[in-house]
């Protein structure tokens, strides 16, 4: 018999709530529907494979730099370079007065936002799309830091969704060898003292405003220890920053020169497409990692203790905590926890028989309501129950913004808060109303029954009191607003 | 409406400053208002307060040198500090006697990671992550319940500091349009009878925005950038009749790990900030002004030497400030370690010499009359050899 209940559970808790008529099609067998979902995507959604590639991001990105750099009194070193690389002073005279940052990022920006968003509107497999979410947020790469502003979108798609439902070591490896990451947590600035640029810094190449970088940058070493492996409390020292840090000194990416940015050629290139190893950087030596010794050369070194990370006991708790609370509860459920922990471990950290192991805890199917949305999931219930299948330009991400999470801009590399203190806020609280009134002013019409559009989206977990409110509305519109901002579309 | 307030006060997401003062009984309300600002991403003390005097900091500092003159000059303090001259109103306050920067200070944590560093600032426990409520949560619950918030948050979502029992607002600007009255009524009413929590804040909401329109907040649609416009909003509610007794304000920024800069670049732009967003809320505060306190603090200082990428790393003993009406300033409060190689801490950061916690113990002992017994047990367990500071204020 069909359960609409558990079908706007699995809705709701593990996608981004139905679209009209969705409900019913769940209802069949929401356990499976949810589990046809978690495994590897083998085609791209249509939006998300029209985005750039890296290379085309960082081009963008060098190209403004260099604008800028051009036009605020620092050309003498550009054109000295120009002439170096065979550039031509007309292609400099043409990249001076190309379009500015504003139109250039502005542009990007909300073209990967919107595209992001329609994703996950359209998509018939709203899980995997949640789950892109999840693992992008646990790798954050955030464009609230100005030198990574074009590349959190690139680094999603690259980086992100081909190792969904994958392996926990390739998305690992792939996350720490994207130019996104890479940027992100200033890798490239990351010199071994003992190696040749290390002994030598004129060597390396020049950093863009100048100067050349020197001795070790412990950023992503640690980054990558606290947030994406061990956890903090996952049993390292400061010994253990330093040494990865220098395990990983040389993993950067192909900067583009000054030729590249004038040339017409399209960009291709994906950011794996774009990692190098330079072994000039590259601090020689063996060093030990959390009691273990890596005497591998090269990049080789780094590749085998990042495999040791992703395997480690600490990690299998981390991974399976984070996973639990975002889909059960703040306070995950010690017992829930165990069962994801163990599957990771077994599966040598396969995520589709990690998520298993979460669809198939009965506590991911108790308590409807113990999580309260954030912006972006609330947001897109609402757009999903709206049937909507895009985010209006602008307006849209500007809502998300004044919701507190527009995408791609976390405000640090722990990403976005998974609890409902830090959402569940006055002002928030607030902002979402201005949400929901927004859009039912978007979409009332007076032939659309708002309890209707309700329960197509809430079936039996659409309360009496919601009913009765909006049946009493003075008009369409406030009838949607009083849907929208209903506790349970904010709630999973 | 007494009931309403009994169902309202077993949720987490706090009261309402709607509900009428005198509803608050006998509880006397202090005059004293403080501001906290923290710092997000490690402020480069040895900038913002450089130690010219330090006869191993030229050499030290190299290209991120500033000097008693020429072109990186700082704003004199004493024979040892300069202030980084883009903050000159800050240097006007300390002519005036009140601003009171503190250098080579830290909190317990030793390590160097912002999110752990900020835990501990904020919360004021020895260890990351050994508590989920915030310092000055716990202080401010400690008082008479004056208010029906006694905290604010001018952000979307509480700070750590400021998260726990004691219930606290939050306001910032918005982007999207004002919803009807009538509407709001609607869904308030929904979730009282359904969600007490999203009742509370949302309760707590509309007595704010009826401040805060009352503050200009309509110039800020879209949200603002810069310090200084919230800080004149952070100035209204601190002074406003039944507003908070403490505010916190957040400014990012300050994580240079690259081109930080001297006289341009991303720290200059943030001191710059800084110090109008100061500036803006001490004109607010008018009169108000002498009985205030300003708590400007950050995670952790930063490397000694610049790192190559001409920017700093993550290091230990940082730059904080008092400012404010109330605060006894005109001078650097420092035992200053020194900056040679054996001094340093782990040969790379400047060495803490003075708890943060002793100082935030000062503040909230002498300016809002926090029990000592509060602040031991409640606000900052275990910082007994950190005592409460003395002499901080005025009088």
């Amino acid at each position: 018999m069909p359960d609409l209940s558990l079908a706007a559970l699995a809705a709701h808790r593990f996608g981004f709530g139905p679209r009209p008529g969705e409900l019913r099609t769940i209802a069949g067998d929401p356990r499976g529907w949810v589990k046809a979902q978690i495994g590897r995507q083998t085609e791209l959604p249509a939006p998300i494979a029209a985005l750039p590639p890296a290379e085309d991001d960082l081009l963008a990105f060098g190209r403004w730099l260099t604008r800028r750099r051009l036009n605020g009194g620092n050309a003498g070193r550009i054109e000295e370079r120009a002439e170096r690389q065979g550039v031509s002073q007309e292609d400099l005279q043409r990249l001076s007065v190309e379009e500015d940052f504003v139109e250039n990022f502005r542009d990007r920006a909300t073209r990967a936002v919107a595209a992001r968003v329609e994703a996950a509107l359209i998509s018939e497999r709203p899980v995997h799309e949640r789950l892109v979410h999840f693992w992008s947020n646990h790798f954050t790469v955030s464009a609230a830091k100005p030198g990574a502003v074009a590349l959190p979108p690139s680094f999603e798609k690259e980086a992100i969704r081909p190792h969904v439902g994958g392996r926990f070591t390739d998305m690992l490896l792939a996350s720490t060898k994207h130019p996104g990451m890479i940027v992100y947590l200033d890798n490239w600035l990351s010199i071994g003292p003992n190696s040749r640029i290390g002994q030598n810094p004129n060597r390396g190449r020049r950093l863009p405003g100048g100067g050349r970088p020197t001795g070790i940058n412990e950023n992503l070493g640690r980054e990558i220890l606290e947030l994406h492996t061990l956890g903090v409390n996952g049993g390292y020292t400061q010994a253990d920053v330093q040494a990865l840090a220098a395990i990983i000194t040389g993993w950067t990416y192909e900067r583009p020169r000054l030729r590249d940015l004038v040339s017409d050629q399209i960009a291709t290139r994906t950011g794996a497409q774009l990692f190098e190893f330079d072994v000039n950087a590259h601090e020689p030596g063996a060093k030990t990692l959390l009691g273990r010794t890596y005497a591998q050369d090269g990049i080789a070194q780094g590749e085998a203790a990042l495999g040791d990370l992703a395997r480690h006991a600490s990690t299998a708790r981390f991974i399976a905590t984070k996973l639990c609370r975002h889909y059960i509860a703040d306070d995950p459920p010690p017992a829930a926890v165990a069962r994801v922990e163990r599957a990771f471990r077994e599966s040598d950290g396969n995520l589709r028989a990690t998520m298993e192991a979460l669809v198939d805890s009965p506590e991911a199917w108790a308590t409807p309501f113990a999580k309260f949305k954030r912006p972006e999931e609330y947001a897109l219930t609402v757009l999903r129950a709206a049937n909507l299948s895009a985010l209006p330009p602008g307006a849209g991400i500007a809502a998300l913004t004044a919701m507190g999470q527009r995408p791609y801009s976390a405000p640090g590399p722990d990403g976005w808060a998974d609890h409902a203190d830090a959402w569940l806020t006055a002002d928030l609280v607030m902002k979402r109303i201005e949400f929901a009134q927004a859009y039912a002013e978007r979409i009332a019409r007076a032939d659309v029954d708002p309890v209707e559009i309700g329960q197509a989206c809430l079936g039996p977990l659409m309360s009496d009191e919601t009913t009765t409110a909006i049946r009493r509305a003075e008009s369409p519109q406030q009838g949607f607003a009083l849907l929208f901002g209903a506790p349970e579309m904010q709630r999973r | 409406m007494l009931n309403r307030r009994h169902l309202l006060a077993g949720a987490a997401a706090g009261a309402a400053l709607s509900f009428p003062v005198f509803a608050f009984g006998q509880a006397q309300a202090t005059d004293k208002r403080l501001l906290i600002i923290i710092l997000r991403g490690g402020m480069d003390g040895l900038s913002a307060v450089a130690p010219i005097g330090d006869p191993a900091y030229a050499g030290l500092r190299g290209r991120l040198a500033l000097s008693a003159s020429g072109d990186n000059a700082v704003l004199p303090l004493d024979a040892t500090f300069g202030l980084h001259k883009n903050l000159a109103k800050m240097h006007a306050l300390y002519g005036a006697g009140e601003l009171l920067p503190i250098h080579a200070c830290a909190t317990a944590y030793r390590e160097r990671s912002h999110f752990d560093a900020q835990n501990v600032l904020e919360t004021g426990a020895v260890m990351p992550f050994a508590r989920t409520e915030g310092w000055l949560n716990k202080a401010l619950g400690a008082l008479p319940q004056a208010r029906p918030e006694m905290g604010m948050a001018l952000s979307a979502q509480a700070p750590l500091i400021l998260r726990g029992s004691t219930p606290v607002a939050t306001w910032s600007p918005s982007a999207l349009p004002d919803v009807q009255t009538d509407t709001i009524d609607r869904l308030l009413s929904l979730y009282e009878a359904r969600d007490p929590a999203l009742a509370n804040a949302l309760q707590s909401a509309m007595s704010a925005n009826g401040i805060a329109m009352n503050a200009g907040a309509d110039d800020m649609r879209g949200g603002a950038r810069a310090l200084a416009p919230l800080a004149r909003i952070a100035a209204r509610f601190l002074k406003s009749d039944d507003g908070p007794v403490a505010a916190v304000m957040e400014m990012g920024g300050w994580d240079t790990h690259a081109n930080q800069g001297i006289e341009q670049g991303p720290l200059a732009r943030a001191l710059t900030s800084l110090d109008d967003g100061l500036d803006a809320f001490k004109q607010e505060m008018g009169p108000a002004w002498t009985n205030t306190v300003v708590v400007i603090a950050t995670e952790f200082g930063r490397t000694a030497a610049p790192n190559g990428a001409n920017g700093t790393d993550h290091g230990t003993g940082a730059a904080a400030f008092l400012a404010g009406g109330a605060v006894r300033g005109g001078r650097v409060l420092a035992d200053w370690p020194g900056l040679t190689q054996r001094a340093l801490h782990e040969g790379r950061d400047l060495r803490p010499t003075t708890d943060l916690r002793a100082v935030f113990k000062g503040v909230l002992a002498d300016h809002l009359r926090v029990s000592s017994t509060a602040l031991e047990r409640d606000a900052f367990p275990d910082s007994g050899a950190a005592h409460a500071m003395q002499g901080l204020l005025r009088g």
